[in-house]
């Protein structure tokens, strides 16, 4: 059993200002996860009458992108490939303290202690992230001829779970990895290759009005991706942004 | 999209390798030089619309990123309290974060070297044009110029670390055998032009000393 000091951003509202709390975890078992052990700190608050810790969680297998902290300064935490749900007390040590805050970015307004808004990104996806064109009903297998690997890498770009990973680690609150991870997805395949160039466009604006930030090139983003996309995707959704520029019609 | 900041700043970077190999002919002493800078600047028609094109590419740079900054500025009005680098595969460097640093350092280095060599008081070489050896060799005869211009060479170094790939990733050029060599070039020419200018102003000061001595 390990005894841990935590440091907890509590924020009552998104105008309220906010601050770093301290908290004392004690019996945590190296066998929980980051987000059962905040759940016996909130048990512990309720029991006192104090108001519990708030934070998202919903599937806490990894894979639906809902947990959202940035544990000891990175996004999802210490692990790679790894959401913070799937991250274990055992990665730390008896005596720690551990800083938790939530993703910071001026389009994930903070609702309260450590959950943020992130319809931003419902939005970037509403603005042309999808395919309207009527494809039909299923297709007998095989009968859309698609390169192994292209449908790989089209396949690795829909692993994106929309965290926002990408945006907290990222030094200037860039949505890039998030929006080229859906544009390589659905670019890349012939059903939404039809709808390429108004796609790039209408997502990269979008995401310019909600106040996101630009590219670095530094891949902080790809290094805390729970999907370890890669910011070559950034490169394709910029190649895409030149086709729709030079030779689209949108 | 940072299209105009990478083409700018690789044209720029292509501006740099044109300067250090003109620069290098220093060591062949001041005929060779001179007649190098006499064929650039008097024999050379194009000369007033390449110096207003560069003029244009540097200034466009220079106010792109400079906005780009601001804008990334308010991207994230509250900071984190505790944040660290996620390591492995990232590129972050201490160059990358201080692109806006080193760029108006840049920027201020630039308006005082322009104004040395390219708007100040001239010497005449008998065999026409400017006698540009002895202006350079008068110049870095300056401890604390020479001391300045090595700092400001670092700077560049800095720069063009980060800023030679990451020029190439913004253009969209990006390919699984590619890629790893130009992070790997882009470091080789930051160190080449920085180190190559640095050496030629080391070794204008210790010539200088030396004459002075004999």
């Amino acid at each position: 059993m390990m005894r841990l000091t935590l440091k907890i951003w509590r924020q009552a509202s998104t105008t309220a200002a906010g601050r770093l709390v301290d908290y004392t975890a004690d019996r945590v078992s190296p066998d929980m996860s980051f987000l059962e052990m905040l759940d016996v700190v909130n048990e512990g608050l309720i029991k006192k009458g104090e108001d519990a810790i708030a934070f998202d969680s919903d599937c806490r297998e990894g894979i639906c992108g809902t947990c959202s902290l940035v544990v000891n300064g990175i996004a999802h935490g210490p692990d790679r490939g790894t959401t913070v749900c799937q991250l274990h007390m055992r990665r730390f040590k008896d005596g720690d303290t551990i800083t938790v805050e939530p993703w910071r970015a001026k389009a994930f307004p903070v609702v309260k202690d450590l959950v943020v808004d992130r319809s931003a990104f419902d939005r970037i996806v509403t603005a042309g992230g999808y395919i309207s064109i009527n494809v039909g009903g299923a297709q007998d297998g095989n009968t859309i001829p698609i390169a192994k690997d292209v449908v790989e890498t089209a396949m690795d770009s829909a692993a994106c779970i929309g965290c926002g990973a990408c945006v907290a680690a990222c030094k200037n609150a860039s949505a890039h990895l998030f929006m080229s991870a859906k544009i390589s997805h659905l670019s890349l395949l012939p059903q939404g290759k039809i709808e390429r160039h108004r796609r790039v466009m209408a997502m990269i604006n979008q995401a310019d009005a909600e106040g996101f930030g630009s590219c670095s090139n530094e891949g902080e983003c790809e290094a805390v991706c729970p999907k370890e996309i890669p910011i070559s995707n950034i490169a394709r959704m910029t190649r895409e942004y030149f086709r729709a520029m030079f030779v689209g019609e949108y | 999209m940072k299209i105009l900041i990478g083409v700018t700043g690789l044209a720029l970077f292509a501006y740099l390798l044109i300067h250090i190999a003109g620069n290098l002919l220093v060591f062949f002493g001041p005929v060779v030089f001179n007649n190098y800078a006499f064929v650039m600047e008097v024999k050379n028609p194009l000369l007033p619309i390449i110096e207003i094109g560069l003029l244009l590419v540097f200034l466009l740079h220079v106010y792109k990123t400079v906005r780009m900054f601001l804008v990334n500025q308010r991207a994230r009005p509250v900071r984190y309290v505790k944040k660290k680098w996620a390591g492995t595969p990232s590129r972050k460097t201490i160059a990358s974060v201080t692109m806006i640093v080193s760029g108006l350092w840049l920027l201020a280095f630039i308006i005082i070297h322009v104004k040395a060599f390219r708007f100040s008081a001239e010497y005449e070489w008998p065999a026409g044009g400017r006698d540009l050896y002895r202006q350079e060799m008068e110049t870095l005869s300056n401890p604390l110029v020479v001391g300045f211009y090595v700092l400001s060479m670092i700077v560049v170094g800095s720069h063009l670390w980060h800023g030679i790939s990451s020029a190439f990733q913004s253009l969209g050029v990006d390919h699984p055998r590619v890629t790893p060599a130009l992070l790997t070039a882009g470091k080789v020419f930051a160190v080449a032009i920085a180190g190559g200018f640095m050496v030629i102003a080391v070794w204008v000061y210790l010539h200088q000393a030396g004459r002075v001595r004999v």
